[in-house]
């Protein structure tokens, strides 16, 4: 039997070096949680990161892992997911990663439905780099990089991965840890691209945006009456400004991934597929 | 790569046409190339034309011969034009015995202006005729390739086997009618006057290929099974090749969202195990560069073609420049591993896009395959490969520990480090673009950062024996030695192949298929039994040279540029050598 997930298996030897009430430990602790209760397989298990705080997690997780570069760990993700489409794939990035450098990947790719999940830590600020303002960060914000305040408005990202045609959007809340937990194995067990943007608390560099003010704001969509398999209602919810809402803002049930429009990995993986010995005539019938 | 003249007599012909684009010049100077090569000679195809979709300027050329035919030729048996432009643009290609094929539909010609340069001009009205009996122009370019035949003495049966073989798979009026197009144009030419060659028929044992044709056989070969690019001239031919190939292999193509998309996709894809490969053109490969040096430190196999074409910036997007090898040998941030071959003939794309998976999987770094668009999109014939190749897989545990002790950067004496891929039991390992430890883990430690430097270091010295070496091409002993890298060596050959017909051997050349790690040790070798060494590149900076001093100090007598977006020529090699004091 191959070796499953356990909640001992997952935890690397090293210490994770967030700051003292960082929203990442609980992003963290959830995605493993997450993990054990699927009973994934650890060696068919990939996690991609990015670079930020966020794609520091690399070191805090003991599973097959890719720590690439700011803004490019999903289309590292997608090269993989593509070689051995039987991996089950997560990334790991940042608002700044995701929204700001990487952004066109996020864009072009959810279009082409890749069965990975993206988990986006949240914060709305570049936080490594000492609390720049990011793509998510409000209009008029005083940070280090905009001293009179930010003049543009900010991403969303929620309705953005809807037009990208996403076939999971989702938001979650650090805070919210077991709503997270059933959030991010509803990503992982959606067969197509998940997007679950989780809003992360930063102690450091985001004070005012701390848990009594989402508090506040934050609502769960299950908690309405809100239909997920309506993009229409999706895009409304996702337009909301005053209130925050939670949870799953759409899927299609009928989502076919990327992968299972290719006919030559229809029975077998291209990495089944290795060749230990290739013959050239049909790849040179045309220079005769 | 020169051939020893052989004893039969020397049977050359050089051929261009000369239209518009969208007038099929480009696919009828192809199929001649194929017609040639099916008469069992060596040939070359080259290609000029403007970056545009309809009109212009636009040419192709076809030399060859039953000796050796490595490249294009100036002076011109036949030129084809379709229009009065062909009369002006190649007035230096047009020597008092070229015959003149005119499409007298583009107008009447001022025969007083045009015999100042032949008197051998011939007048075929190629798009009525072709209407005429095909109800449309379509095929009229096919019934220029008819009266071509017939001028060069083609045997018809092997033309129209190769018009067949063009368009099957299309409809059967259009071959019906290419077909008759050819009988058409073939017809009109035996009305006007003789055939001005008679082409032999020898043993049709080669095959015909484009560079970036060569360097996806290539990667067949080696067993590729991802490719990722944006399109890029001259690189794009390669994306349609392999895109072409995945209904016969088990290979996915992904047309990426933009450059830096194509290399990590393709990092990700070598990372979970399979042979990845990317490529682009000097501007693309600008965005790759951050990537190049991931894939260096985390360790992540990795093949990337660079087409050069003239730059800077968006340039002549169209032409040919070797100005990019500077830019290749450090790009990528810090203290980075690759290795960068300079192929020159088609066949040696073949060879070393196969060696350069083999070295790439082998010592976990990314190789270049640098060529340029001279080679890139030209046809050239080459011996038929085998057709079985073996790519055994390098530096891959079989099966991890159990106990969780697999170190996927293990400090080793030759620099490799045992790799796993997701998937495999017990592998677990974190591949880093931080610096890390031998798990992979991020570590900013001393010892263990010099540890891995070094490490990552050893490869370089452990792979110097494995690369495509220097060699030299002509006589032994010569006045002057040429020194080229990359897609020049195909001129050069072939004038030091025309002058051992002609007797008269001045020249031999060194060629570098592999510019880096520099062959320091094999070239000083080379470079110390030569007379006069003179530094031959497609640039306007010296960047072969500058690479050859550093490395080498070895200093050269004088050197010879181009950097106007064409090729070098035999002609002008031949004059500068004249020339020189």
């Amino acid at each position: 039997m191959p070796c499953t997930i356990t909640a001992n298996s997952i935890k690397s030897p090293i210490t994770p070096t967030w700051c003292p009430g960082c929203g990442d430990f609980m992003i963290l602790n959830a995605l493993q949680k997450a993990f054990v209760e699927l009973e994934l397989v650890e060696a068919n298990t990939v996690i991609f990161y990015g670079i930020g705080c966020s794609g520091n997690m690399a070191d805090f997780n003991r599973a097959y892992g890719f720590h690439g570069l700011h803004g490019r760990a999903l289309p590292n993700a997608i090269g993989a997911k593509l070689a051995n489409h039987k991996l089950k794939i997560v990334v790991i990035a940042g608002d700044g990663d995701f929204y700001g450098e990487g952004l066109n990947h996020f864009i072009s790719l959810a279009r082409g439905n890749h069965d990975v999940t993206v988990i986006v830590h949240n914060n709305s600020r570049y936080s490594l780099t000492t609390g720049q303002s990011s793509p998510t960060t409000k209009k008029g914000i005083k940070t280090k990089s905009t001293p009179t305040g930010l003049v543009e408005k900010p991403f969303n990202p929620i309705a953005s991965a809807l037009v990208a045609e996403a076939s999971f959007v989702a938001r979650g809340y650090s805070t919210k840890f077991l709503d997270l937990i059933q959030l991010i194995k509803a990503g992982i067990s959606h067969s197509g691209f998940s997007l679950i943007d989780v809003i992360q608390l930063c102690p450091s560099f985001n004070k005012k945006e701390d848990h009594p003010f989402f508090a506040e704001r934050i609502y769960n969509l299950a908690t309405v009456d809100h239909n997920p398999n309506d993009k229409i209602a999706a895009m409304t919810r996702a337009q909301e400004t005053e209130k925050i809402p939670l949870g799953i803002f759409y899927q299609d049930k009928n989502s076919v991934p990327y992968h299972a429009h290719l006919s030559q990995i229809e029975t077998q993986s291209l990495i089944d597929q290795r060749p230990n010995q290739t013959n050239i005539n049909l790849a040179m019938a045309k220079f005769k | 790569m020169t051939n020893k003249p052989t004893r039969t007599t020397p049977f050359t012909l050089n051929w261009k046409i000369a239209g518009q684009a969208g007038e099929g010049v480009m696919v009828i100077s192809k199929m001649m190339a194929k017609i040639c090569k099916r008469h069992g000679l060596q040939a070359f195809n080259y290609l000029e034309y403007p970056s545009l979709i309809k009109g212009g300027h636009q040419t192709g050329q076809v030399f060859a011969s039953n000796h050796q035919a490595s490249c294009q030729k100036k002076e011109l048996d036949i030129l084809v034009t379709l229009n009065k432009n062909g009369f002006k643009e190649h007035r230096d290609e047009i020597t008092p015995q070229t015959l003149i094929i005119y499409n007298s539909n583009a107008g009447e010609l001022d025969k007083k202006k045009h015999t100042q340069l032949t008197s051998n001009i011939v007048e075929i009205p190629f798009s009525s005729i072709t209407k005429e009996k095909t109800g449309s122009f379509n095929a009229a370019n096919i019934a220029v390739l008819g009266a071509s035949a017939y001028f060069l003495g083609f045997d018809p049966q092997i033309v129209e086997k190769i018009i067949k073989d063009e368009f099957a798979g299309k409809n059967k009026k259009i071959i019906k009618d290419d077909l008759l197009a050819f009988k058409v144009g073939f017809a009109a030419a035996k009305k006007i006057g003789q055939p001005i060659k008679k082409t032999p028929k020898l043993k049709d044992d080669q095959i015909l290929l484009t560079g970036n044709e060569a360097v996806g056989l290539g990667a067949i070969a080696a067993g590729v099974q991802f490719y990722s690019a944006y399109p890029m001239t001259p690189a794009t031919a390669l994306l349609h090749y392999l895109a072409a190939q995945q209904e016969n292999y088990p290979l996915v193509v992904k047309h990426s969202e933009d450059e830096i998309g194509a290399i990590n996709h393709a990092l990700g894809a070598s990372f979970a195990g399979i042979r990845a490969m990317t490529g682009t053109s000097g501007g693309g490969f600008a965005l790759m560069a951050e990537s190049v040096s991931l894939a260096s430190m985390a360790e992540i196999p990795l093949v990337i073609l660079e087409a050069q074409r003239k730059g800077p910036a968006t340039g002549l997007p169209t032409w040919t420049e070797q100005a990019d090898l500077s830019f290749i040998l450090t790009a990528g941030h810090g203290d980075t591993q690759r290795i960068v071959f300079t192929p020159g003939t088609v066949a040696e794309h073949f060879e070393l896009t196969k060696k350069a998976f083999y070295l790439a999987e082998k010592y976990q770094i990314p190789v270049f395959i640098l060529s340029d668009k001279f080679i890139l999109e030209s046809h050239q014939t080459m011996p038929k490969p085998e057709s079985k190749h073996e790519p055994l897989r390098q530096s891959m545990i079989k099966s991890a520990p159990k106990d969780n002790s697999f170190r996927r950067y293990k400090i080793t004496k030759d620099g490799v480090s045992p790799r796993s891929i997701p998937g495999q039991e017990h592998g677990l390992q974190l591949t880093n673009s931080y610096e890390h430890d031998e798990f992979g883990y991020g570590t900013e430690e001393i010892a263990t950062t010099i540890s891995q430097v070094e490490k990552r270091t050893r490869k370089m010295d452990s792979l110097a024996k494995e690369i495509a070496q220097p060699y030299l091409i002509g006589p032994k002993k010569a006045e002057v030695t040429f020194v080229c890298w990359g897609s020049t060596i195909n001129v050069v050959s072939q004038l030091i192949y025309d002058q051992s017909l002609a007797k008269k051997q001045t020249v031999n050349a060194i060629h570098l298929p592999t510019m880096w790690p520099f062959p320091k040790k094999e070239f000083t070798k080379l470079a110390n039994k030569t007379n006069k060494l003179i530094m031959i590149e497609g640039n306007q900076s010296g960047q072969g040279e500058r690479l050859i001093k550093q490395e080498t100090n070895i200093v050269f007598s004088d050197r010879i540029h181009r950097y106007d977006g064409r090729p070098f020529y035999v002609a002008d090699l031949q004059i500068w050598l004249k020339n020189r004091k």
